[in-house]
């Protein structure tokens, strides 16, 4: 048995969360013909059969470009703190793929590392998070390598698996359940998982590579054509480096948020000069390095979720799953 | 909830400039509370701000015994150095910590402590020297070798010279080559050669502390090593550049290993175990 929505009910549904004052996103065709995760105004604007994955991924719903973390105000000799963050908005987010979803709880450990993240915490527990499983995957995909596959429920409160004209529903938790409680009918019939791509890396490998090869020509030899963009760690779902900077004046202001990038030579450049991490071969290094050992290390799992967003969009074509691939089969 | 990123407002008690581009700051809590609650560890470091210009990282320089405030050390090279720069007594700042680890002090008792420093990495080793000065029979005989690039350059010199004063305690100065004045009266020449001509006694019994530029930690090793101190005596404090301090934002590894939460403190013994990546 399992539990069935159509396509028209669930964009009736889409209506329904956003006349309830509920923040929907979900993959929208956005300007320059591109589609994104974007914030839906309308049901209509859910773009439902795609057959891309969006060039974004869903983390900017937790963990925004650019936050506001306090504001100061200064008067004569005295400052002045008021945390300004509103009360984090329910949010749905519908038609995310298992790899964005499953990169959240991977941030969790990273917010959560002892100092809570009360911010990221807030927007996690007020979201409910809707993935529909892959049907097809490209070149670039390699879910099935670091543990996940097409149909993963990690991090997802519901997942929907395409089924003739619509979803089968699998709720994954109470979020999920509430949500579709009475949106679904019944049948006997239940939706094909698909496999997916063939395991493309070994994870495993790739970070005992980056840890014993810290120092290596392979870098330099794998990563000369690097432009240093950064937009390998802004697509990725589950970096999640950044920056705080104050916005403001000698009289008010705010301190700010902002999303940072380990491929910028500022990054770690140190006040007297000196940058432990000089090249851009050396930065991305440290991208695979973080992803496939310090992470792991920490927290037992890959920083990384197959979705293949770095090497797609890389204009250098680039990406982590070339240079892993290297390393598996190396 | 707590916002992790907020920080204590403080008062700047007392200024002191030290060089053409070198000041410290004495900073008071300005909630009563938040004084009385807050204690930490030499070795500490704190995430110091400027309102209007931003945040930065630094070693708490002081000691860990003066209960009344903390003090800061920094010199002006950027944006949120000229803010803090441009802060009088009476002034707000930001402050957030203490973040990292500390300074293994208790394993020191009753060892001999060498201290070894060089321009502006005095700040880190002075909240030691400070620490074992104030316990002072908790440790055996103190050496301390501090130099800068010229005389001009040199921070705390008034304390120098009143550490040479305490018992057991050796201090010599020293300055780079053609770094001297005229009425210079220490020693003339690199930290490390000075360190090694001074004949200071060190061995498997002692505990070094080193904070410099690399090079001077590498020539420095190699003495001690050749002088019986073993790599896990000798400490050291990393400076790698930081944001948020408390191990998210992504930047401060040194290979494996993040310096705002397993740092900045480390034994050349970890150091050896890790890539250069500071």
């Amino acid at each position: 048995m399992s539990e069935i929505v159509a396509q028209d009910v669930l964009r009736k549904c889409v209506g329904e969360w956003i006349a309830a004052g509920k923040s929907v996103a979900g993959p929208k065709q956005v300007k320059w013909d591109r589609v994104l995760y974007a914030h839906l105004d309308r049901p209509e604007e859910l773009l439902l059969d795609l057959k891309e994955r969006p060039v974004n991924s869903i983390k900017e719903f937790f963990f925004p470009k650019h936050e506001n973390l306090y504001e100061y105000k200064i008067e004569g000799n005295d400052v002045r703190l008021t945390e300004t963050a509103e009360a984090a908005p329910e949010q749905v987010i519908i038609g995310g793929r298992p790899c964005d979803a499953a990169a959240l709880p991977i941030l969790d450990h990273v917010f959560n590392w002892d100092y809570k993240d009360s911010q990221y915490n807030a927007r996690r527990k007020a979201t409910t998070i809707v993935t529909i499983a892959c049907t097809a995957h490209d070149d670039a995909c390699f879910c099935t390598s670091v543990g996940l596959a097409p149909a993963s429920e990690r991090g997802s409160d519901a997942l929907l698996l395409p089924f003739g004209d619509g979803y089968e529903v699998r709720c994954v938790t109470e979020k999920g359940k509430a949500l579709f409680a009475g949106k679904t009918i019944q049948s006997d019939k239940t939706a094909t998982e698909y496999t997916g791509p063939e395991k493309k890396i070994d994870a495993a490998k790739v970070g005992a590579f980056a840890r014993d090869h810290f120092e290596d020509p392979f870098w330099k030899v794998q990563t000369l054509a690097c432009l240093g963009c950064g937009v390998c760690t802004y697509n990725c779902p589950a970096c999640h480096c950044f920056d705080i900077v104050d916005e403001g004046n000698a009289k008010g202001g705010y301190r700010a948020r902002n999303w940072d990038s380990c491929q910028y030579a500022g990054f770690t450049l140190h006040a007297s000069g000196h940058n432990p991490r000089g090249s851009q071969p050396d930065r991305q290094r440290q991208r695979v390095y973080h992803k496939f050992h310090i992470y792991p290390e920490k927290f037992g799992e890959a920083l990384c979720t197959g979705c293949g967003s770095c090497t797609r969009n890389c204009p250098a074509g680039l990406g982590i799953l070339s240079i892993a691939t290297e390393i598996s089969h190396g | 909830m707590d916002n992790i990123y907020k920080p204590d407002l403080m008062e700047v008690i007392e200024t002191q400039q030290h060089t053409s581009d070198v000041k410290s700051m004495k900073l008071r809590f300005r909630d009563p509370n938040r004084a009385k609650e807050f204690s930490f560890r030499v070795g500490q470091f704190g995430i110091f701000s400027a309102f209007g210009y931003g945040e930065s990282t630094f070693n708490i320089c002081s000691s860990s015994n003066r209960k009344d405030y903390i003090e800061f050390c920094f010199r002006r090279v950027g944006r949120v150095t000229e803010g803090l720069w441009k802060l009088e007594e009476g002034d707000t700042m930001g402050f957030r910590g203490p973040y990292g680890n500390a300074y293994p002090t208790e394993e020191w008792k009753g060892k001999n402590l060498v201290f070894l420093g060089g321009g502006i990495a005095m700040p880190p080793i002075r909240c030691a020297i400070w620490y074992a000065l104030e316990n002072r029979k908790d440790f055996g005989d103190i050496s301390i070798v501090y130099g800068a690039r010229r005389r001009s350059d040199m921070v705390f010199t008034k304390e120098l010279d009143e550490w040479t004063k305490r018992e057991r305690t050796r201090v010599i100065q020293c300055v780079d080559p053609g770094g001297e004045t005229p009425d210079w009266k220490g020693e003339v020449g690199f930290v490390p050669a000075v360190f090694e001509n001074a004949k200071i006694p060190a061995d498997a019994n002692s505990i070094v502390l080193v904070v410099g530029p690399p090079i001077m930690i590498k020539v420095t090793m190699k003495l001690l090593a050749e002088m019986g101190v073993p790599a896990k005596n000798v400490y050291t404090s990393l400076e790698n550049r930081m944001k948020c301090g408390v191990g998210k934002c992504g930047r401060c590894n040194a290979g494996p290993v993040y310096v705002c939460k397993e740092g900045p403190v480390f034994s050349i013994e970890q150091l050896n175990s890790i890539p250069l990546d500071y």
